[in-house]
């Protein structure tokens, strides 16, 4: 894709993102939006590592909600002001990113996903189990000052202010990755996955690379935990769960990690689907389940997938007729 | 005080052995990370609990794991046979949608408040050990955990089937053109392991009470386990439930408050030692 291309579609989805602010009037709805863009950052996160690193997590709740505890501890002990507790939890979590990373990007395969559970789970178990500040099971409510980035607070959180807040930074998201992963990074990463051997032949470090992503990664996620924590003013040991974790990969596998966007459309579909469901919600493990089994058999490369399907095809078959006449 | 939690870790440690010896002959033979064996063990468990409750604890020790071999050769049959071409991840995904599935019907049917199973009434007495009284249920968890690995190692190791396994847990292409019914092998193993996971379910469900939250935790601990033994090693996978069964033990008594994340530090440490695990380098 040029550059070209991305800023304007990226102009073409912030536009968006402002006309639905505008035209959805409904509360309820617009906190739908905004739930579900929140968690498209937090699938794109998890996407990207499936898509640079071929690795499936299914622990990044870690991130989700670290981010939350990180912000709601440093503007509960007043370390520094709001704004700057946001980037120095992000910056946080990229450092922490990187350092797991190291060590469990080493192992091959799908070790690598038991161990994400793994290490995810401990912090959950342990955040549950603290006392004092974090409030252990029951969590903790986010003292978020008056003003954030110039803003007030209740001009922040009203529902139309809140979706564009989150739909931005989701574009932003998207093309950051966008310009990151069309440059040499990009093509590193992706050598890395497809042949880590050969990669080292021609004389590339594979593990940097491969703990870069899983950072990278683990920060989005962290974007999305804190923009969570903004939008709910609280944070519990729930959003350290793997259940999350889980949830989350089902929307990247359902909305297809190949394209950057897809594991976003899988959020939609996701909070959409269970909007749906209402009462039947509470089976909502076994309905996504199966969902999930029936998307990984018959279209692996899910939604996003079957939609570029449907638009190759169609270019395609021209084109393959005009090469046809040379 | 260290005695009797040196204990409780012998005895945690052959639950872990009993559902570990599942989680490896599957990966063994079908390269499959079974994420739903910790669901498959809360549904033994759980399932143990209704049989015994209805008749008694003996009758639920056999006929779980009958049922739950049942449920494996289906498992492979229908899902990993059919799956077995496609990329692991797909298939860990898939199992991963089981477990989903697994959980909501485990709560659906048993609801989400805890259960217990008495202890049968021939082993609710106590032992001494080395002058500490200790349950005897306990010591027979032990003994359980010791005789699904001995009894796992000398089938592997002296019979025909055993052999079979092993070769084909090497290289299933080869060991199918000497003959050897791979496809049946397979569903005779994954049977196995369900039937493993479904005995762990019922073993562990008179010293831990069963509730919705059974498969996760004991999954996260196994997953470190067959991690650091090396995954689809057997013996890699019985020392290392050993070790986090005690270092479990001891960290409870020396570093309670830390002793939640201590599996965790222990396989960082194995991990930036040995990537592959105690027991060598097969992914």
């Amino acid at each position: 894709m040029t550059i070209r291309r991305i800023a304007l579609m990226t102009m073409v989805a912030l536009l968006l993102g402002g006309a639905v602010s505008q035209l959805v009037g409904s509360s309820t709805v617009l906190s739908l939006f905004t739930q579900a863009t929140i968690y498209a950052v937090f699938a794109i996160g998890v996407g990207v590592l499936l898509r640079q690193n071929g690795m499936a997590s299914f622990g990044h709740a870690l991130y989700f909600g670290a981010a939350g505890y990180a912000v709601g501890l440093i503007l509960q002990l007043q370390l520094m002001s709001a704004e700057l507790a946001i980037l120095a939890t992000l910056a946080g979590l990229a450092l922490a990113g990187l350092l797991i990373g190291l060590v469990i990007v080493r192992v091959p395969g799908i070790a690598f996903g038991m161990l994400t559970l793994a290490i995810g789970q401990m912090f959950y178990l342990s955040a549950s189990r603290a006392r004092g500040l974090t409030g252990g099971a029951d969590g903790m409510n986010i003292d978020w000052p008056a003003t954030l980035f110039g803003l007030s607070q209740s001009t922040l959180l009203k529902p139309a202010n809140l979706f564009l807040l989150c739909w931005t930074v989701l574009v932003l998201v998207v093309f950051a990755l966008s310009m990151l992963l069309r440059g040499r990074f990009g093509s590193i990463t992706e050598a890395v996955r497809d042949n880590e051997e050969r990669a080292r032949f021609i004389g590339i470090t594979t593990l940097l690379p491969r703990a870069a992503v899983y950072a990278l990664s683990a920060v989005v996620a962290g974007i999305a935990g804190v923009l969570s924590a903004l939008n709910t003013g609280f944070i519990s040991p729930e959003s350290l769960h793997w259940s999350l974790s889980g949830m989350t990969l089902m929307m990247v596998i359902v909305g297809g990690y190949k394209a950057l966007w897809g594991p976003a459309l899988g959020a939609v579909v996701y909070f959409l689907f269970k909007d749906i469901l209402g009462d039947y919600a509470n089976h909502w493990m076994a309905i996504f389940g199966m969902a999930l089994i029936t998307v990984i058999v018959f279209s692996p490369t899910g939604i996003a997938g079957a939609l570029q399907r449907l638009v190759q095809g169609k270019k395609a078959a021209p084109a393959a007729r005009a090469s046809h006449g040379h | 005080m260290l005695t009797i939690n040196l204990f409780n870790g012998l005895v945690y440690g052959a639950l872990l052995i009993v559902m570990c010896s599942g989680l490896a002959l599957i990966y063994g033979l079908r390269r499959v990370v079974n994420f739903a064996h910790g669901s498959l063990y809360m549904l033994g468990a759980y399932l143990g609990y209704s049989i015994a409750m209805r008749s008694n604890f003996w009758v639920a020790l056999v006929a779980v794991p009958a049922i739950m071999a049942l449920l494996g050769v289906l498992l492979d049959r229908y899902g990993f046979r059919l799956l077995q071409d496609r990329e692991p991840l797909t298939v860990v995904l898939v199992t991963f949608g089981l477990l989903l599935i697994i959980e909501d019907f485990v709560q659906t049917v048993w609801g989400k408040s805890n259960l217990s199973v008495p202890a049968p009434a021939a082993l609710s007495t106590s032992i001494d050990l080395f002058g500490t009284p200790v349950p005897a249920y306990r010591l027979a968890v032990i003994a359980v955990g010791a005789g699904v690995a001995l009894g796992l190692s000398l089938w592997l190791k002296y019979s025909k089937v055993g052999l079979f396994v092993r070769a084909a847990s090497t290289d299933p292409t080869t060991t199918a053109m000497q003959g050897v019914n791979t496809d049946a092998l397979s569903a005779g193993v994954v049977g196995l392991g369900t039937a493993l996971a479904g005995l762990a379910g019922v073993v562990s469900a008179p010293f831990l009470s069963l509730s919705p939250a059974m498969s996760s935790d004991v999954i996260i601990d196994s997953f470190v386990v067959v991690v650091i033994g090396g995954l689809g090693s057997l013996s890699g996978a019985f020392a290392a439930a050993m070790v986090l069964g005690m270092v479990q033990a001891i960290g409870a008594v020396y570093l309670p408050d830390a002793a939640v994340l201590l599996p965790f530090v222990l396989m960082v440490a194995i991990l930036i030692w040995k990537p592959a695990g105690f027991a060598g380098s097969r992914t």
